[in-house]
């Protein structure tokens, strides 16, 4: 347990790891600035645990921080069989660039499937619109 | 059978057949739709029922007398389904049996079109007909089990 | 019958057996095409279009506009052209070498050094026609193809007959994936899904390494040996082996060491390729002309005939470091492909963008011109993610302008 599950908004800690989604991708072709592409980009899949403890349900909004960057997505269930407390998936998306570091080490390649952020619910907030 | 549990079971032969049970067996053979059963149709009592019977037998699905069902808001049109179908390899193995575009698609039982894949020619299929075998090549290569068989 | 088939520029899969019905400009029907090549050659299409400072304009205030960015920059960038036809790459190497600019594309950041390695024929290679004929075992590690290159199963690597494997893929092929997450290609393999932690990459390779040589194979994820014995076994019973690379396994491991033990094992033990999975139609192609011209793949800086190359010639790099003060965007999008924190230094300085649609970044620039989509309005040639050329016709033509004819008015101008 830890004590971010006592605060009244409870927090937790959570490693992002990015995927391909094909609808997506069908989306962002057919249209990058409508509803679907957003609806399929600004996700997040989460192991029900970690759902569960942050007090929110599949399709409520939730946010995610850190010191790069903060929006608003929608959480889902991963479905996958096996438990993954402390990491989800993102689709690769600008709303996941949000929050990837600058950090490279001079090698020019930024830390795309290293991305840690806080994730709290958003309480009703509405997804982050796609903009700079 | 379930289906037959959701029809009027008042045998009033205003289907054309002799009684529900001939009906759900007709319904499941594609002989007839929900619409032709006026009482399921037309009676608020069995309106709950009407609507669950025309779910199942929705026509834009395609389902056939194998059973075979597409779901099409989750294909991806990879193809996999196409060129693992016996039937398919077996009458274009140049053309889909070796991955590329068919040959002939009027002679395939699975083919893909706009990006979703579309069944036809079902008396190819292997699940159909007198030596019929529970075949799933479809099913077993599909990433997201768009294809299935009820 | 003759068959009119055209090539689909929608992933590095190139696939030149699309079937197309249109009419007046529209395409209505496309046979064979997966979802997302249906969607790339489907693209509604607006009149052409050119903008400076988000007003419409014509052909020519916009290229003027655009000339005139470029002769006043000190060090222009010019990126992009992964999805930009050989045609089009030449000339802006072209471009680059005249307005001493930097000169990337997205392998920077993505699988630059295995492309780098496999044109340095530092690791084996074959090509997608190989796989489909003579491949035994496949292993897609790190990469997802059902997602992201949807027809690679169904077209070249697991369902087809090919000339040496007659008999299907369930009695001639394995398919292994290895990946942090059951994705839906790890769903397709079955038993032979490998899950892994979370840069666990370069341990596994060390221990499959160790089980390919008999010794006992150990990670401190305690992964059981068993199945990973099982793994080596089958690898080294495999007569025509091929890796898919993606990168999920380059961004967890440091450099390609690993990679380079592990080939050099496995074709010790066996018969082992290695191919990348590429993304878009033509970076292969664009990695091979710099390689050709300059010896390197990506991130080079043109200077009075000289040629300067490092991961500080990298867009990434570039736009830290503020180093370049213009830039000229070809086919790509780096506003939504790009971290936030390091592409947001692109407002500070003048845009050029040219892409078949609108995108983040053709939405904050100062020129924008809309051009053809290669494969369906305008024609050429690219390099696919295996190394093969293919070379494609448009299905119709519009007035839409293609990146060729834009960079040469360009070009001219200068």
């Amino acid at each position: 347990m830890d004590f971010g599950s006592f605060l009244t908004t409870p927090e937790i800690k959570i490693k992002i790891i990015t995927y391909r989604d094909i609808f997506q991708d069908k989306a962002m072709r057919e249209n990058r600035f409508g509803e679907e592409y957003k609806n399929l980009s600004a996700v997040i899949k989460l192991d029900p645990a970690d759902l569960k403890q942050l007090n929110v349900k599949k399709g409520d909004t939730v946010i995610l921080k850190n010191s790069f960057g903060r929006v608003v997505v929608r959480a889902e269930e991963s479905g996958y069989e096996t438990p993954h407390r402390g990491i989800a998936y993102m689709p690769k998306s600008p709303w996941s660039n949000m929050l990837v570091s600058d950090e490279t080490g001079g090698t020019g390649v930024p830390k795309f499937k290293d991305i840690s952020v806080t994730i709290t619910s958003a309480k009703g907030e509405k997804v982050t619109e796609l903009s700079i | 059978m379930e289906l037959y549990q959701m029809l009027p079971k008042t045998n009033c032969k205003k289907c054309g057949k002799t009684s529900c049970m001939a009906f759900a067996v007709a319904l499941m053979a594609r002989e007839l739709t929900p619409e032709d059963c006026p009482p399921l149709k037309e009676e608020p009592k069995y309106k709950e029922s009407y609507e669950k019977i025309s779910e199942i037998f929705k026509p834009s699905e395609e389902a056939t007398e194998t059973g075979l069902i597409v779901h099409e808001d989750l294909c991806f049109g990879c193809g996999n389904c196409v060129v693992a179908c016996p039937p398919n390899v077996a009458n274009d193995p140049y053309g889909v049996g070796s991955g590329n575009a068919p040959r002939n698609a009027n002679k395939l039982v699975l083919t893909v079109e706009d990006g979703i894949v579309r069944a036809q020619n079902l008396g190819e299929c292997r699940r159909f007909g007198k030596n019929k075998i529970l075949c799933n090549g479809c099913i077993v290569t599909c990433p997201v089990e768009a294809i299935e068989f009820v | 019958m003759e068959k009119n088939y055209y090539v689909c520029t929608g992933c590095g899969l190139l696939c030149d057996d699309i079937e197309v019905e249109s009419e007046k400009n529209i395409v209505n029907k496309v046979y064979t095409a997966c979802r997302v090549g249906v969607a790339h050659m489907k693209e509604t299409r607006d009149e052409a279009g050119f903008r400076v400072d988000n007003t419409p304009v014509d052909e020519v205030t916009a290229i003027n506009e655009a000339v005139s960015i470029l002769k006043n920059a000190k060090n222009p960038l010019i990126f992009g052209l992964g999805n930009s036809t050989d045609e089009t790459q030449k000339l802006a190497i072209e471009l680059a070498k005249k307005i001493n600019a930097t000169l990337d594309d997205t392998s920077s950041f993505c699988l630059g050094p295995l492309s780098e390695a496999l044109i340095q024929d530092k690791l084996k290679t074959c090509t997608l026609d190989d796989v489909r004929n003579k491949a035994d075992v496949i292993i897609y590690w790190g990469t997802d193809p059902s997602d992201s290159h949807p027809r690679l199963l169904s077209k070249h690597s697991y369902f087809p007959r090919g000339s040496e494997k007659q008999r299907g893929w369930e009695e001639e092929r394995t398919e292994i994936a290895i990946d942090v997450r059951k994705s839906h290609t790890a769903k397709i393999c079955g038993n032979y899904f490998f899950q892994i932690p979370p840069k666990g990459d370069a341990e596994f390779i060390d221990a499959l390494i160790a089980g390919l040589s008999g010794k006992l194979p150990k990670t401190s994820y305690n992964y059981p040996p068993k199945k990973l014995l099982e793994l080596a076994n089958i690898l080294k019973g495999a007569k025509f082996g091929v890796i898919f690379v993606g990168r999920g396994l380059i961004y967890s491991i440091e450099d390609l060491e690993p990679l380079f033990k592990l080939m050099k094992v496995l074709n010790e033990k066996a018969n082992f390729h290695l191919i990348p999975m590429v993304s878009s139609c033509n970076i292969v192609g664009f990695n091979e002309k710099l390689f050709a011209e300059t010896g390197y793949v990506n991130s080079v800086k043109f200077e009075d005939g000289t040629v300067k190359h490092g991961p500080e010639y990298s867009i990434v790099e570039s736009l830290k470091a503020k180093t370049v003060d213009a830039a000229l965007i070809i086919g790509t999008d780096p506003f939504s492909i790009l971290p936030h924190s390091i592409v947001k230094n692109l407002l500070e300085i003048p845009v050029i963008s040219i892409d078949h649609c609108e995108t983040l970044t053709s939405k904050h620039s100062k020129v924008y011109i809309n051009t053809t989509i290669s494969g369906v309005e305008s024609g050429g040639s690219a390099t696919r993610m295996d190394g093969v050329k293919v070379s494609f016709e448009p299905v119709f033509e519009t007035n839409h302008p293609s990146e060729e004819v834009i960079l040469k008015k360009i070009m001219e101008a200068l």
